[in-house]
């Protein structure tokens, strides 16, 4: 447990090495909410009992942790491009110490950079109840952990940058196209009419939807969006899958080197 | 001025653009999904209101799309530049029997050029679509969009040199990106942005991409809400064009003086 904490000090030593690029992805993150989401409030208000901009701020929060916590594949990808691993088998700890710290240490850095927004949220929504802040928290973390997983799996299977970014993009666009983050389940219904259908259905089980509707289920009041243990289900199984895909693929990254 | 000499610098940072394959194929997978799914479903959402202003949404977003990858691709030429600084390409550069003055305009017009060879065909798909009002008008707005890319590279050239830093560079592309595409017209129309706050609107009416964007759906039939005189975009994005094509030339070529890039 102590080597793990010390892989996880060692990642956020990193992190906050990118703080202009965290400057970057704030910007980024209040541009949306600011600009593009108040500008959508007023396209969309003719839709009844409809906000957007109350809307979207949970989804932003969701994609505020996918963008921070997806930042450590990046950063082993440069270290297996650049042999630094060489330098972190040396250190007394086993390697599947060293995989999960990493890919717990992804998870929190996302966590941590989410903070902010999700209190946003709540100044600008309501504020949840203790039960309901702990379990918006643990779902979180397990989409954290998941994200990082997966960014983590993607960053050992290439050693070249421009690929891991193409992948890197490819995923996103279809996590965030195909999920509620941008706009209501009910109205993704649309592809399936488009002959879409498959990408309704992975919209649905897709972590982010889960991780945005159940945030907005304890934020909004709009019977749209009702908890349901299933959300939690959901997103923690696709943490489970992911953490072990990663914490494999780097212990096997490291072997082979 | 050797005319030739100037192609040879032009023709060299299209082929360095090839090298990009793995980010363009990314770009055109983020068209793709911009269009086919964020637009498809967002024209769903805000159908109630657009429609009453004669606009599809999905049109107008796809003529929006469309200009903001010619802008993220014309700004591809500041990556090229600190790749040489650090690289020691700049060395091999100056050695060269081009003047700077050929070298530094070649490669703000190379800059623009590639991207609209790059956006090109998806500009031809996206005309398949909305189709053509006016072949004049398409004329007209071609080449105010060419133009458009040429300032953008140019913009692109004096924000690289102007910046030590790659990364810093990275991050202030990425910022400027997020509040130069939401304050335009690119993703709504200028009355939803006066009526949701009067300031974006303001800037926008300043903004490269408001009138590269109108332009366009003005050649395309699709213009819907358009707040301006087209004559005023095609100034607009002429001024765009010389002022920071000048400004990109003077400035990268008081650079390449002593050593300045190390």
């Amino acid at each position: 447990m102590k080597a793990i904490l010390h892989v996880i000090e060692y990642d956020f030593k990193n992190f906050f090495r990118y703080r202009w690029f965290i400057i970057g992805l704030i910007t980024m993150n209040l541009a949306d909410l600011f600009i593009s989401a108040v500008v959508f409030t007023q396209m969309t208000k003719n839709i009844p009992n409809f906000d957007y901009f109350q809307f979207f701020a949970p989804g932003l929060a969701v994609l505020g942790l996918f963008a921070s916590a997806f930042m450590i594949g990046r950063e082993i990808n440069m270290e297996v491009r650049r042999e630094i691993h060489h330098y972190l088998l040396s250190l007394p700890m086993t390697r599947a110490e060293l995989a999960i710290g990493r890919v717990l240490a992804g998870g929190l850095r996302g966590m941590l950079y989410m903070t902010p927004l999700l209190i946003t949220n709540f100044i600008v929504l309501r504020f949840p109840t203790l039960p309901q802040i702990l379990l918006i928290l643990l779902t979180l973390l397990l989409l954290a952990v998941g994200i990082s997983g997966v960014s983590i799996s993607i960053a050992v299977s290439t050693t070249s940058f421009e690929k891991f970014v193409t992948a890197r993009g490819v995923i996103y666009y279809l996590l965030f196209f195909c999920s509620s983050v941008f706009y209501p389940m009910s109205i993704i219904q649309v592809l399936a009419t488009k002959g879409l259908g498959n990408l309704v259905l992975f919209a649905q089980i897709n972590p982010l939807t889960n991780g945005a509707d159940m945030i907005r289920s304890f934020l909004l009041d709009s019977p749209d969006y009702v908890f349901s243990p299933l959300m939690l289900l959901d997103v923690a199984i696709f943490s489970m899958i992911f953490v072990f895909i990663a914490t494999f693929a780097y212990m096997k990254v490291l072997q082979r080197h | 001025m050797g005319l030739k000499k100037l192609w040879l610098v032009i023709e060299r940072d299209m082929r360095m653009f090839i090298q990009y394959k793995f980010l363009l194929i990314m770009r055109g997978i983020w068209f793709v999904a911009q269009v086919a799914l964020f637009g498809l479903v967002v024209n769903k959402m805000v159908e109630g209101t657009t429609e009453s202003l004669g606009i599809s949404y999905f049109y107008y977003y796809a003529a929006g799309v469309t200009i903001i990858t010619l802008y993220s691709t014309a700004m591809f030429i500041g990556y090229d530049i600190f790749e040489e600084a650090e690289h020691g390409v700049f060395e091999y550069l100056l050695t060269l029997p081009v003047s700077r003055r050929e070298l530094v305009l070649g490669r703000s017009i190379g800059g623009g050029l590639r991207s609209f060879i790059y956006v090109g065909p998806l500009l031809v798909v996206i005309l398949l679509i909305l189709g053509v009002s006016n072949p004049l008008h398409l004329l007209v707005a071609v080449a105010s969009l060419f133009l458009f890319a040429f300032g953008v590279s140019g913009m692109s050239i004096t924000l690289a040199v102007a910046m030590k830093s790659g990364d810093k560079y990275d991050i202030l592309i990425g910022v400027l990106d997020a509040l130069i595409v939401r304050l335009s017209t690119t993703m709504y129309p200028m009355l939803y942005m006066q009526q949701a706050m009067p300031a974006y609107a303001a800037i926008a009416n300043f903004n490269p991409l408001t009138y590269a964007s109108d332009l366009f759906r003005w050649a395309t039939g699709t213009e819907g809400f358009i707040q301006f005189n087209p004559l005023i975009s095609v100034l607009g994005l002429f001024i765009f064009f010389l002022g920071f094509t000048f400004v990109g030339v003077v400035f990268y070529e008081r650079r390449l003086e002593g050593g300045n890039w190390q």
